[in-house]
This record gives structure tokens, C-alpha cells and sequence, in this order.
């Protein structure tokens, strides 16, 4: 009936892997999405039966940058694979079709998979002056949202802006962007935060859904628990070193050499909720902190906006220092002086 | 909802706590300084300014006999102490609170181990609940002690016990206990000027009064 019948067992036949690199793939997606060594047979046999998922994603206020991630992502699904699998029904980026042919071919996906499909949102939505400064083939993106988002089966926000708002939403926010849940209360909407996320985490989550036609277990930031579960310094390699207060002081000091802890140059992995430390990038290369840069936090929201990329965690934000301890120093001292001296004259000098 | 919550208690509501902890203690020491003493115009027998230092300098060392440890005062001696040591070891030196104090005073400040920390934290909040037992308990101790000693000690034992819980056993919940901790903590710095525990300053200006009196009338202490 459909054309996307194929499942993941038949493409990696068809791309002339065997079954065993198959199965590899299946046991490192039933680990990175933390399913129980139990339920393995049940994922071979979804993803042996189960067609491919069909998606339409959506680029809105975006920089095309989760794209980018998702597509480099190889450590679970070949590269091969990974793009016929995740059968993309439309993406601007990456779609052969343009113009009015690529908007028809959304509308026939919609219709052809509606309640199973999975829409995927990257990018802020603008509804200010009725979504003028986003526009696709004469819609405004809210209206895009909510005409893709009703018969979606899954709708996932991928990346920080989709998620929070992002880099859009920041001060002064011109364009009145916010995030995808803000535009479809009532909808649950999956959030894979990150400037940008880690593509395995996209990945993951897609096929997912082909296993258990379910969200993800999330937070009540609407992330899943299995990624954003833990802290980027709760797995930190780096953690033994704050633990012994160890700490670099500069980016090129003997300290920075020796890999000690970056919380003085302003890391904000403990209160940043990722799969970095663990998954890590470019199949599982390495991650900011391993290349000596610190966290600064970008899958958190409202990241941009703190402007404290370079400060350790804890200091004052909005700054609290020298100045200002003098300045309330003096302005009690004066009041105290002038309360002892009203004290006086009121009892007369005794 | 957490994160939102930690930035406010380590942004806005942080600079808030410092200013009204500076602006307050400034406050009530100058007051207290300004409104100075009655004309007393008889000679000095001593040098009242000598021995006002003496007396902050020594006065730490002066119930350390044996005999006022052990058998006398040892709870209060021995608890104290290490209350002391703990709550000051940790205020400042704990590397998150010292580039605190770096960011408020300018001055680089050295940081301590995990380890030691945690050994203080155990020493500071151990010896806080005997000592409040004890204060509870103790006829002469518990006439002296108000609601606002009970309300000070309880308060710094929940920041020290949240902070060791965020250090140590947070797991996933790291984030709101750190939170909790902070703003227990700015609480505890807005408390600090409208309370005893400001003693930490007037401790020197009662002591020192009492040595500079001592000097004045010419006797020891
Ligand atoms: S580098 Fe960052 S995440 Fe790693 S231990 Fe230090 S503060 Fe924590």
C-alpha cells in the first residue's frame, strides 16, 4: 500500500550488510536509549517488521545547524542507512524538490502517513504580526506549524531554539520567536535541546518511536530522561579534578594542560542536562570540554541570554564586586553614623 | 524550572542578600560606634588602646586550661571550635564560594579538596547539633537562649546539611538542591546583620571594649 514498506532489517540487506552488523546497530540503539538487555528481542523484532518512519521536518528560525548534527550522526546507523531509513517526506534542506512542487509533496505525505508520521520542528516560531517574518511559499511558519503538527503522531522541537526559543528569542527578541510548545498547548512535544543537539540523541529517538509507537520517558522540561537525565558534570572525565580542587586558570596555563577542571574559566556543566559527557560527538570522538573549551551550557534554556560564557558558575550574575561591597559599605556606614547622631541629640547629648 | 530557579538565587536575589548584608553590617557597627560612650574624663591608669588589641588577640587562647576544657566546658570549648573551623574553612575556601569572595573583594583566594570540605561540613554540622542540644539542655545555657538562636542555628545547619546532600548524594536532583542550598544561603546573609550572628564583627568591638576598659583603669584581665 505504502511505498515506505521497507524496514531497517531490509535496507541493511538491501545495502548489502549482514545481519550481524544489523544487530550491532540495534544492541547500541537499545543501550544509548536505555532500554533493558530483556527487551532486545522485542527491538530486533521491530525493526525487522516495522516500516520506516516516515518525517517531516520543518525549518523555521533556524541555521540549519541540528540538521547538520543529525545527518553527521554515524555511530548508530551507517551513513548509508541512516538517510534512507529516516525517510525525510520533507526537508528543505535536503529534499530534491523545490518550490511548489516541494510544498505539494508535503501535502501528499501528510495525508498519506497522517497519524503516524513524525514532525520534526528546527528552528523558533515567530506568530508576531501574524508570522511576517517567516514565511514559506506564502504561509506564515505558525500557520505551517499547526497545519503539519495536527495529524503528526510524534512532534519532536530538535535543537535549543525549537526547544526554548533559542538564539531568536534571545534579548531583544525582534521577532516575537518562541518555542514550539508555547504554539501547541495541549500537544505533547518532544524536546531534543541543544546548539546543536548531538545527533545520535535525534536518531535515537526517531527510531524510538518505530520501536514502541511511544514518546520517550521526559522530564517536566519535556526532554527525554534517557539523554538530559543527568548533568554534563555528574559524567564529566574531568570530575576527579574537582573533586581534588584542582582547577585550570587560563586556556594555555600547565593546569589546562594537565586537564584539570575548567569550572574557573566558567564551565557550566553542573547545571547543564545533556548526553555530551557520555555519548560525545563525532561518533563519540570527543566533546567542548575534552578539546579544553568549557561547557557553556547550550542546550539549557535561555543560554544566550545569561552572558556568562567566561565566569565560573557561581559568581554574581550581574556582577558583584569591589564596588559595589564599598558602595553599600559606605551608604550603611553614612546611615549609621546619622542614626547614632539623631540617637544623641534625641537624648541630648547622654 | 530549576535552572530558572538557581539563576535567580545566584543572580538577582544574591547581589540583593550582599547589599543588604554589607549596607547592614556597616549599619550597626558605626552606629554603635558613633553613639560612643559618655565624657569620661579621669586619666587613663594604663594604655586602654594596647590592651584593647591584646585582649582580641589573646582572648581565643584564655579558657584553653586543661582543667576549663575537660572538665568544665568541653562541650562548648571543643564544639565551638570546631563550629568555627568548619563554618569559616567552608564559607570561604569551598572553590565555588571562593571565586565568590575573588568576584566580591578582587583578591585571588586559594581553594580546597572535596575531601577536606567534606570533613569540615561533618566536623561543622556534628558539632552544631550538640551544641544546640546542649544549649537546650544545659539550666544556665538554655535562660540565655531565644527563638532567634534556635531559628540561626537551624538555619545554618540546612544550608551546611543541603550542601554537603548537593555535593555528595544529589544524583539527579543536583540542581534543585544546589538551589535550595543558595537560597537558603542568601537568606541566611540577609539574617546575619538583624541577628547575633553578626557577632562575627561585634565579637572584636565587645572584646576590644572590654581590654581598652581594662586599660583605661589600669588592671589585668
Ligand atoms: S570541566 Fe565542567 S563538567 Fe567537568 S568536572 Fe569541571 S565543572 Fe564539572
Amino acid at each position: 500500500m505504502f511505498k515506505n514498506m521497507e524496514s531497517l532489517y531490509d535496507l541493511y540487506k538491501n545495502k548489502g550488510y549482514s545481519r550481524r552488523e544489523f544487530l550491532r546497530s540495534i544492541m547500541l540503539l537499545s543501550a544509548t536509549l536505555g532500554f533493558p538487555p530483556s527487551m532486545f528481542p522485542d527491538v530486533v523484532k521491530a525493526l525487522e517488521s516495522r516500516p520506516k518512519p516516515a518525517v517531516i521536518w520543518l525549518e523555521f528560525q533556524d541555521c540549519a545547524g541540528c540538521t547538520e548534527s543529525f545527518i553527521k550522526s554515524t555511530s548508530i546507523l551507517p551513513a548509508d542507512v541512516l538517510l534512507d531509513y529516516i525517510s525525510l517526506e520533507y526537508h528543505e534542506t535536503l529534499m530534491a524538490p523545490s518550490g511548489f512542487y516541494a510544498e505539494e509533496s508535503k501535502k501528499e505525505a501528510i495525508e498519506k502517513h497522517r497519524g503516524r508520521y513524525i514532525l520534526v520542528v528546527e528552528g523558533s516560531v515567530s506568530p508576531k504580526d501574524r508570522g511576517v517574518y517567516c514565511t514559506i511559499g506564502g504561509k506564515s511558519n505558525a500557520e505551517l506549524l499547526q497545519e503539519a503538527a495536527e495529524g503528526a503522531g510524534l512532534i519532536i522541537a530538535v535543537g535549543s531554539c525549537a526547544s526554548w526559543g533559542g538564539i531568536p528569542y534571545a534579548y531583544p527578541n525582534p521577532t516575537g520567536a518562541v518555542a514550539v510548545s508555547k504554539l501547541l498547548k495541549g500537544k505533547e512535544v518532544v524536546n531534543i535541546p541543544g546548539c546543536p543537539p548531538i545527533g545520535d540523541v535525534i536518531v535515537s529517538v526517531i527510531a524510538g518511536y518505530t520501536i514502541t509507537g511511544k514518546p520517550p520517558e521526559l522530564d517536566s522540561l519535556g526532554r527525554p530522561k534517557a539523554f538530559y537525565g543527568q548533568t554534563i558534570h555528574d559524567r564529566c572525565y574531568r570530575r576527579p579534578f574537582y573533586n581534588a580542587g584542582r582547577f585550570a586558570e587560563s586556556f594555555d596555563d600547565e593546569k589546562a594542560k594537565k586537564g584539570y577542571c575548567l569550572y574557573k574559566l566558567g564551565c557550566k556543566g553542573p547545571m547543564t542536562r545533556n548526553a555530551c559527557a557520555t555519548i560525545r560527538w563525532n561518533g563519540g570522538l570527543s566533546f567542548p570540554i575534552q578539546s579544553g573549551h568549557p561547557c557553556f551550557g547550550c542546550s539549557e534554556p535561555d543560554f544566550w541570554d545569561r552572558g556568562f560564557v567566561y565566569t565560573p558558575l557561581s559568581v554574581v550574575e550581574g556582577g558583584f564586586g569591589p564596588k559595589e561591597a564599598l558602595l553599600s559599605v559606605t551608604v550603611g556606614a553614612a546611615l549609621g553614623a546619622g542614626a547614632a547622631y539623631l540617637n544623641k541629640k534625641l537624648r541630648g547629648g547622654k | 524550572m530549576d535552572v530558572a530557579l538557581y539563576d535567580f538565587v545566584r543572580g538577582p536575589f544574591l547581589r540583593f542578600a550582599l547589599f543588604v548584608f554589607f549596607l547592614g553590617i556597616a549599619y550597626r557597627f558605626f552606629r554603635v560606634v558613633f553613639l560612643g560612650l559618655p565624657p569620661d574624663y579621669a586619666r587613663p591608669k594604663g594604655n586602654p588602646y594596647y590592651m584593647a588589641v591584646k585582649k582580641i588577640l589573646i582572648k581565643p587562647t584564655m579558657g584553653w586550661t586543661f582543667n576549663e576544657i575537660f572538665s568544665r566546658r568541653a562541650v562548648n570549648y571543643v564544639g565551638g571550635f570546631l563550629f568555627h573551623l568548619g563554618f569559616i574553612g567552608l564559607t570561604f575556601l569551598v572553590p565555588a564560594h571562593a571565586l565568590l569572595w575573588q568576584e566580591i573583594t578582587g583578591l585571588p583566594m586559594p581553594t580546597m579538596p572535596n575531601i577536606i570540605s567534606d570533613i569540615l561540613a561533618y566536623a561543622a554540622l556534628g558539632s552544631l547539633v550538640v551544641l544546640t542540644v546542649h544549649r537546650a539542655l544545659n539550666p544556665v545555657l538554655k535562660l540565655l537562649t531565644g527563638k532567634d538562636e534556635y531559628f540561626a542555628n537551624f538555619l545554618i545547619a540546612i544550608v551546611l546539611f543541603t550542601g554537603l546532600l548537593a555535593t555528595r548524594w544529589a544524583g539527579s536532583g543536583y540542581v534543585w538542591l544546589l538551589s535550595l542550598h543558595m537560597l537558603l544561603a542568601d537568606l541566611l546573609i540577609i539574617y546575619i546583620p538583624f541577628s547575633r550572628l553578626s557577632h562575627f564583627i561585634y565579637y572584636f568591638l565587645s572584646v576590644g571594649f572590654m581590654g581598652w576598659n581594662a586599660g583605661k583603669r589600669g588592671v589585668s584581665f
